[in-house]
Parts: C-alpha cells; structure tokens; sequence
C-alpha cells in the first residue's frame, strides 16, 4: 500500500520529465558546453542569451537528435534570455505552470546533449525581486530552488510535479547560482524580442533620492517618495518640467517608493509613451506629463 | 484524477521502504581504510560492495570485515572482483541473514524518486533522497581499468541523491524498495553514480573464467 503510494509518486515525476522532455532541445550556440531550450510556441524556443556565444551557425536538435537551423529572433541579457526560430521543428510546446510558489516540489530538467533527458528534484527555495542583475537593469521576479543545475541546463526549464513550466533556468545572471525566471515574466520578454528584436527599457533622465513625505501629504501605506536632486540636460525629464525639488510619488497611475520602483515602471510599452506622473512640488500635490525615452 | 497524494502519507511510506531494507545493508571496512557499505545478497553471507572498497591498485586490503546492523563483525573474503564496474562480492561466515534482493534497473526512468542507504564519512546507516537525472554508458576511468588497452565500455546512474565517500558499496533503492544501483561515486566531483543493478546480477551470473577486464557479455549493456 504504503508503496504503491511512494510508488505512484515516484511514476508521476518521471511522467513530469517526460512531458516537458517533448518540449525540450539541445541548443549548440557556443564552443564548450551546449545548453537547453523550451518549445513555447510552434517553432519557437526560449533559451538563455549567455549560452549563445554566436548569433549565427546555431542548431537545436530534440529526443531524436537531428540538428535543425535556429534563426536568432532577439536576445535579452538583463533576463539572460533570448529566442530562437525553428522552420522545421514540429515539437509541442510546454504547458504552462500556474505562478510557483514556496515549498513546491520543482524539477529541474535538461536536454545537455544527445545522450538524452537529465533532471534534479528540488522545492521552489523562494520567490522573490526585484533583482539587481548589472547595468542597471533589473529583474522583476525570480525563483529561487535548491535542485540541481547540471551542466547545460541553462535555458531549459523549471517545472512542478506534472512538467508544466515555472521558469527558465539560468545561472548566468547570478554568478552560478540557479535561479529560474518565471515564465509570465519569460514570455512576456519572449513576445517583446518576436515583436521588436529586442526588450525596450525606458528612461527618465533624472537622479533621485528616496525621501519621508511632508507630514501633511503621508500616510501609513505611502510614506515616502523620490527627491529629484538633478534633471539631464535634453532629457525626457527636463522636456516634461520636471525639477529638481520635486518629488516623485506615482508613475502612470502605480506608487513609486524607491528607484527600484521607479525602474521597475520603466519598461514595456511605456517606453515612447507619455505617461503622467505624480509629483509633490513645493508641498502641493500635483502632475506632470512626461514621455519615456527609450535606452539603447 | 485519482492522483491526490497525501504528503505525511508519503513521508512514511519513505521511512516503511527504507526500513525494510536496512538490515541487509551492512559496514564494510579494511586495515588502513574508511569504513564503506556492503548489501546482503544470500541468507548465507553473501555481501556485494565496491571493488575500491576493499582493493586499491596494490590489491586486495588486508582485514576485509563486514559489520552487520546487529554489530556483530564478521572476517570477510573476497571471492570476486571487478574493478571496471568497481564491483567486489564478499563472503561472510554466517547464516539467517537479512537479504536485499536486486531490482531490474533497465526500467528506471529519469525522474524517479530514489534512495540512498549507506555509511557516509563513517556515519552509520544515513538515508538521502533524490531523483533518477540520468543513465548511460560511459568508458571506464583508467584509474579503475584493470588493463590500460582493454577499457570498457560501463553502463551508470546518475542521480541528485547526495552521496559521501562511505556510500560506496551501498544500495540505491527505487520506490518499491527494490536494490536498483550500487552506489560507487568513482568518477570524482560532486556527482553521484551507481552501478546499475542489471549490471551487477549479470556479472554475478556469469562464469568466472575469465580474465578481470575483459568483457564477457552483451547483458552488461543493458541500456
């Protein structure tokens, strides 16, 4: 009884690797190891963008090993991913996974090579972000697991006990360390790469302090906000009147506490869009429009 | 969906499924050696463990022993070795014993859960627990190779169970409890590698005439 049941368990999680294994590509886009790639739409594959080392000669091959041509479509560093075109590739693409939470079983799953599926059993450790991952640029929201990422794994998937997709696997945003990038917040970069080659992220042009607001203007859930203390010459900033003084308090209708917050805005299809933003000048709540720039 | 798995229910069919193999699995030590682990495969004293266990590149250690869960010590020979798939079979004198039986290893399937029982950095009877990550057939390690120009061709287990030096020798289980993978950590680093199953009941049928080194058959390539 007792193991039928440990049994039953054991049979679901490599039914799980199965499923996602159909999904799953050996990517060769660099010299040593090759990496894993996630079917996630007809003929296209989410990878990671530090295992491919070249933007052309790139192939995939799935179970069967036939290498298939791989068109890079854009890649992405700040979330370490990128995707891939694949004419001839008729594999299904992966179920997607409701958002993970903490304690969850999660496997780790790997197409290295064409020796065939590999994959570690873990929990999801932890969800969190923002995270700052250099040039100033950040993740929204990663998980964090405790099952291990062999070699070749990045760019393949994390997945819950039925093989549906959490995240993609990385370990080149954080020096080794696996993290996965949730896979709403992967496809959403998937479709802005298919759309325009790249993700747009905004600017302002402004350096800023985070500050207590005037007591008369604070409350218990919004006390603080971002002192400008210098507005770029030519910037969007100085084009919308914004001043150094003022203080910013809300973008496009969403609280900002901290710059993070402020970056976190900064993106999408804000980026070329006016927006409107809540400042406090000279102790008098008020608004400003102001038009993203884009960052090259 | 009959798919409901209640986790406390799991948890205990673990701790039913590895007790139940614990007293086959044993202590095996050597003069001059850490201590390794050692599985029962006859009630007449029979113990399988890793050929590294109780030999090194000088031969056969002296004061091979296998300690029973029970404690009791029992002077141990060694009837057959294999330093290719790093298996060595010893033979205790001792009768009534716990056994384990050996599982079909060629079903496994990447993704299955799978257990450890061994002696970890001489800690008796440690359990860790992981998943099936892959199998496959990989050349052997000149190291283990009895004879430099005849390396062959062994079948593996990888697996994210945690193993130590200590391990070696000890039983991989699947979840029905069955001895699918002896555990042998040869090839260094952080992986863990077991000798499949189907690997060790073949060598442990077949003849023994034969030169160590030299394959023999077909059923050792079970993959």
């Amino acid at each position: 009884m007792e193991t039928n049941l440990l049994g039953s368990l054991s049979n679901q999680l490599a039914d799980a690797v199965e499923r996602i294994g159909a999904s799953l590509v050996t990517v060769n886009g660099r010299e040593r190891q090759s990496a894993t790639g996630v079917v996630f739409a007809p003929g296209m594959v989410l990878t990671a963008d530090h295992v491919l080392e070249r933007d052309d000669n790139l192939t995939v091959a799935g179970a069967d090993g036939v290498a298939h041509p791989a068109v890079l479509v854009g890649r992405d560093s700040s979330t370490d991913l990128a995707v891939l075109k694949v004419a001839d590739l008729t594999l299904a693409a992966a179920t997607v996974a409701a958002p993970a939470r903490v304690g969850q079983l999660a496997v780790a799953v790997g197409r290295p090579s064409a020796e065939g599926l590999m994959a570690s059993l873990g929990v999801v450790s932890a969800v969190g972000g923002p995270l700052k991952v250099g040039r100033g640029a950040q993740l929204e929201k990663y998980i964090r697991t405790d099952a291990t990422p062999y070699p070749g794994f990045s760019g393949g998937p994390l997945t819950d006990a039925t093989g549906a997709l959490l995240g993609i696997i990385t370990t080149g945003l954080t020096r080794g360390e696996p993290i996965a990038i949730p896979v709403e917040l992967a496809i959403g970069v998937a479709s802005a790469l298919q759309q325009q080659g790249s993700v747009k992220r905004g600017f302002l042009g402004v350096v800023s302090q985070q500050v207590k607001l005037p007591a008369n203007l604070r409350t218990a859930e919004k006390e603080r906000g971002l002192l400008i203390v210098k507005v770029e010459d030519n910037s969007p900033a100085e084009q919308g009147g914004l001043l150094v003084g003022d203080t910013v308090t809300a973008l496009d209708g969403h609280s900002v506490a901290d710059a993070d917050d402020l970056l976190g805005l900064l993106v999408g299809d804000r980026v070329g869009r006016a927006v409107t933003i809540n400042i406090i000048r000279g102790g008098v709540a008020t608004t400003t429009q102001v038009t993203v720039g884009q960052r090259n | 969906m009959s798919n409901f798995i209640s986790a406390l229910a799991a948890s205990s069919a673990v701790e039913d499924t590895v007790n139940r193999l614990r007293p086959a699995v044993t202590q095996v030590t050597t003069s001059g050696s850490g201590v390794g682990t050692g599985i029962i495969l006859t009630h007449t004293g029979q113990v399988l463990t890793n050929a590294h266990v109780v030999a090194d590149g000088r031969g056969i250690r002296r004061n091979v022993a296998v300690v029973l869960s029970d404690q009791r010590t029992f002077p141990a020979r060694v009837v057959r070795i294999q330093p290719d798939y790093d298996l060595a079979l010893l033979q205790i004198d001792a009768n009534d014993l716990p056994v384990a039986t050996l599982g079909d290893s060629r079903r496994l399937r990447v993704g299955e859960l799978v257990f450890a029982i061994g002696n970890p950095w001489g800690r008796i009877n440690v359990v860790t627990s992981g998943i099936v990550s892959g199998v496959g057939v990989r050349l052997a390690p000149e190291t283990l190779a009895s004879s430099q120009d005849k390396r062959i061709m062994i079948p593996y287990i990888r697996s994210d169970v945690r193993l130590a030096p200590g391990n070696s020798g000890g039983p991989l289980l699947n979840a029905c409890g069955q001895v699918v993978g002896i555990n042998a950590m040869i090839w260094g680093g952080d992986l863990s590698i077991a000798i499949p199953s189907a690997t060790a009941s073949a060598w442990l049928t077949e003849p023994e005439a034969r030169p160590a080194g030299t394959p023999v058959s077909d059923k050792l390539f079970a993959w």
